[in-house]
């Protein structure tokens, strides 16, 4: 993952971080995130992935270690600059008032006096939303109101996107396609993405893959590198099989046998 | 644009409410006592009646917001209840230390304090949370509530009379010397929330969301609540309680201009003051010379209109 | 001789069928009142002694404050009445809730109900409850000085004839009686205030209200421009303070550029014998 001439959107120095007094979740997590990556945060519920992510964000403070949004203290940084620069979309959306699309999509210049270079219009064009516009929120399917978020974040011009979980109760269609837009977007427009997820076939989609446990990182890399049957017990606590194919890298695979070994 | 189009409409509204009253003053050559009735009495009736409903329409859209609760209105935190006590309690108790103005202060008062306690029992780790305003609210509503009866139960009918008639919401004693009040302390409450229209809308769809977006949650959240408070104490203050207004206007007017709180705010605002003159016009107009409570009216005319908007538009859109 | 059996049997079964719910004859000796004009009837007729509860709001005479308390008028304490053992209660038909006169009566406690609203209607009242609590020689006294009264202010206005009175042709003055400034409450029709006014042959502006005291509209005040204002006493409250305000606000108004503008006691304010002072304070302003 390191990668000397790829400058480094975002770093995480020995992070320290508890919910309760005198028993740290979070314990020194490193790690870094050039620009235009694209990594699967990858682990069980509960395994620290939310608190990782709004570490790197700034919605929580680290107890001890450093934060460093494009080499810059994150905490340091106005909180307009900040937004300009990095976007988080959290896992539960509350969608209880009516916005249209577009107006969610105009949010995206909130952080901005003057606007910047990606209107609501070429965004809109960009995720394909551009006929929704006038839709309401309440309206859209989980996967369209996902993509509204995404292409609020392009107006918001923010190098990296943090993901919750944004898979979550998705139709495998419309995960597919959100994963999709994403690498397109991260083509065209050159955005990092890290995003938190607990399918452990999706995560192959990734370019880079960080496994938490715990609150610990236990392992980063390519997925076909890092991804291994050992790994994925101790981050999953389950039996899946790691296959190779020449075609398609590795697919995983669980036990098509579910019924209890007698012996 | 539509929000230019409310402009209008509530001006004229406010013409009507000025000219039209129990007897129709037309413009033109009016003797003195027309004048006067316009200028002394009219005038300044009307205006209160456009202040309160503007306070009340936009507090009742910002606290919808902050709360994320369509059922939120600005006497569900029991500032109103606060108020409605201390009111009672000049009144009741026959104060009269500041003379006209004592009631209208004493109400400011009892708002702010009370807006002050709900808003330190729903502090904790550095902000207000939704849910604790809330439930703080609602708690000292019932509170106040239950002081407030009891002071009624044990008061001579005269007194009593009196109180019941301002809690109802009472505008005949809307005279210039409060307008210069009223008129700052709205201001300032709507410009203050108005300002903060873009964390509103981020902040009604998440803390975190907001948090994003470059705000910090809790002190948009804090700067919020302030003109909420602002706002609502001037309008008891003013006139008493008028209900039906926060509540049901923001949705009314999330009909016509969509949930952009920076578009709402103002629209709701404007909608507010145009049905309080209208309730206020109806009040006087309807058993000449005697006047009804406006509170009353507003909720007669308007619980009507947003049935029928329900029904028309078909689409739950909270 | 049959014609007189009848009368007199006529007689006998009306007056066993006087509000009396059964029970001895003998005047009763435990009054309980349910209000304040019949509290102020009660101790004119000399029944003081007699008197053993009355109601919080109960204020007059000076004695009156000193008996034992049962309640308010819309909420006297069924408890508190029964335990005061009275063999008469009397209530009115506006201020006291029916149902407890009714719940009274299912106890077996002997109830009056005192009739009277309008300002005529006071000495017949009068003569009722003081047959009723036997003192009916008192009472027929006190009610003839009342009737006497009322005629007499009566007939000085009709004496007087048109002379000092304006452009003759009938013109009455118009006043007001103002109950509370702020917000403004009058005294409307069927009040004591407006017959005493129309007793003593004036014109109150309000008397076409819908209500007895309406919340009013000073607009309508201006319009109608009376020549007379009268402000009635609240307890406890300085009027001249209060109305300071409200008056500047009606500065076009004859009664107030004349300073035609009377602060009176709230002897009206109950139908008691003290109605014939307010008479006369009304009739002193108007002079």
């Amino acid at each position: 993952m390191s990668s000397a001439s790829k400058p480094y959107i975002l770093d995480l120095e020995n992070v320290l971080y508890s919910y309760e007094k005198d028993s740290p979740f979070i314990h020194d997590l490193s790690f870094s995130i050039p620009e235009g990556g694209f990594i699967g945060l990858l682990g069980a519920n509960g395994s620290g992935k939310s608190t990782i992510l709004k570490l790197a964000c700034g919605i929580l403070k680290p107890l001890s270690g450093r934060i460093k949004l494009w080499g810059r203290d994150l905490l340091a940084q106005n909180s307009r600059d900040r937004a300009k620069l990095i976007s988080y979309l959290p896992q539960t959306l509350d969608i209880s008032v009516p916005f249209t699309v577009k107006e969610l999509v105009s949010m995206g210049l909130y952080p901005y006096d003057i606007p910047p270079a990606l209107s609501v219009d070429e965004a809109l064009d960009m995720v394909g939303l551009r006929d929704k516009a006038d839709a309401r929120l309440t309206d859209l399917s989980g996967g369209e109101r996902r993509r509204t978020f995404i292409c609020m974040t392009l107006v918001q011009g923010a190098g990296l996107l943090l993901l919750d979980e944004p898979l979550a109760n998705l139709d495998i269609k419309y995960q597919i396609e959100l994963v999709k837009l994403l690498k397109n977007l991260r083509e065209l427009r050159n955005i990092a993405v890290i995003m938190a997820l607990h399918d452990i076939n999706m995560a192959l989609q990734f370019e880079n893959v960080i496994l938490i446990k715990d609150g610990n990182l236990i392992g980063s890399g390519r997925p076909d590198e890092v991804l291994s049957q050992r790994i994925l017990k101790q981050a999953f606590d389950v039996d899946v099989e790691v296959r190779r194919s020449a075609s398609q890298g590795i697919y995983i695979s669980y036990d098509n046998n579910f019924a209890e070994r007698r012996s | 644009m539509r929000i230019f189009i409310l402009v209008f409409v509530a001006l004229f509204i406010f013409c009507c409410a000025l000219f039209l009253g129990p007897q129709i003053i037309a413009p033109g050559p009016l003797s003195t006592i027309e004048r006067e009735i316009l200028f002394s009495i009219r005038l300044p009736r009307v205006l209160v009646a456009m202040l309160m409903g503007m306070a009340l329409g936009a507090s009742g859209a910002v606290l919808q917001g902050i709360l994320r609760n369509p059922l939120a209105d600005p006497y569900i935190l029991g500032i109103s209840s606060g108020a409605s006590l201390t009111a009672a309690l000049g009144i009741i108790g026959g104060m009269s230390f500041l003379g006209s103005f004592t009631v209208p202060v004493l109400a400011f008062v009892g708002a702010l304090v009370t807006g002050g306690i709900v808003g330190m029992m729903g502090w904790k780790r550095g902000g207000l949370w939704p849910e604790r305003l809330l439930l703080a609210g609602v708690g000292l509503s019932f509170l106040f509530s239950a002081l407030l009866m009891l002071m009624m139960s044990i008061s001579t009918d005269e007194g009593l009379r009196r109180a019941m008639l301002w809690i109802f919401g009472d505008l005949s004693m809307s005279e210039w010397s409060r307008i210069p009040w009223g008129l700052a302390f709205v201001v300032i409450g709507i410009v203050l929330s108005a300002t903060r229209a873009r964390a509103l809308n981020a902040l009604i769809l998440g803390d975190e969301f907001a948090h994003s977006l470059g705000f910090s949650p809790q002190r948009e959240r804090f700067i919020l609540f302030v003109s909420v408070g602002l706002l609502t104490a001037a309008s008891v203050s003013l006139g008493g309680m008028i209900g039906f207004i926060g509540l049901l206007i923001p949705h009314i007017m999330r009909f016509f201009m969509g949930s952009d709180s920076r578009m709402l705010i103002p629209a709701s605002a404007l909608g507010g003051g145009s049905l309080l003159c209208i309730a206020d016009l109806v009040s006087r107009s309807v058993l000449p010379p005697m006047e009804l409570p406006a509170g009353v009216v507003t909720a007669i005319i308007g619980a009507p209109y947003f049935l029928y908007l329900l029904r028309k538009k078909d689409v739950l859109s909270i | 001789m049959k014609r007189y059996f009848i009368i007199i049997s006529a007689l006998l079964i009306g007056l066993s069928h006087s509000a009396f719910a059964g029970g001895s004859t003998a005047s009763p000796q435990r009054i309980i009142s349910l209000a304040p004009n019949t509290t102020e009837i009660l101790f004119a007729l000399g029944l003081s002694n007699r008197i053993v509860g009355v109601t919080t709001f109960c204020d007059y005479p000076q004695e009156a404050k000193a008996k034992p308390k049962i309640g308010g008028m819309s909420n006297p304490s069924l408890e508190a009445v029964v335990s005061l053992k009275p063999d008469l209660v009397v209530a009115t038909t506006d201020g006291n809730p029916k149902e407890f006169v009714e719940r009274l009566n299912s106890l077996n406690i002997k109830t009056f109900v005192f009739t009277a609203r309008r300002l005529r209607e006071l000495p017949h009242g009068i003569r009722e409850l003081g047959a009723v609590v036997g003192a009916y020689q008192e009472a027929v006294k006190l009610a003839d000085g009342i009737e006497k009264a009322i005629e007499m202010h009566g007939r000085g206005v009709r004496g007087q004839g048109s002379g000092d009175k304006g452009q003759g042709s009938g013109t009455s003055k118009k006043v007001l009686f103002i109950v509370w400034p702020e917000p403004l409450i009058v005294a409307g029709p069927g009040t004591a205030m407006d017959d005493a006014i129309a007793l003593l042959g004036y014109e109150n502006i309000a008397h076409g209200a819908a209500t007895a005291y309406p919340k009013y509209s000073i607009e309508e005040v201006l319009r109608r421009a009376p020549d007379v204002l009268f402000i009635g006493k609240a307890t406890g409250m300085d009027m001249r303070e209060v109305s300071q305000g409200f008056l500047k606000r009606l500065s076009l108004v004859p009664a107030v550029r004349n300073n035609k503008i009377c602060y009176v006691s709230d002897n009206l304010y109950r139908l008691a014998p003290r109605v014939v002072r307010g008479i006369e304070e009304l009739a002193e302003c108007l002079k």
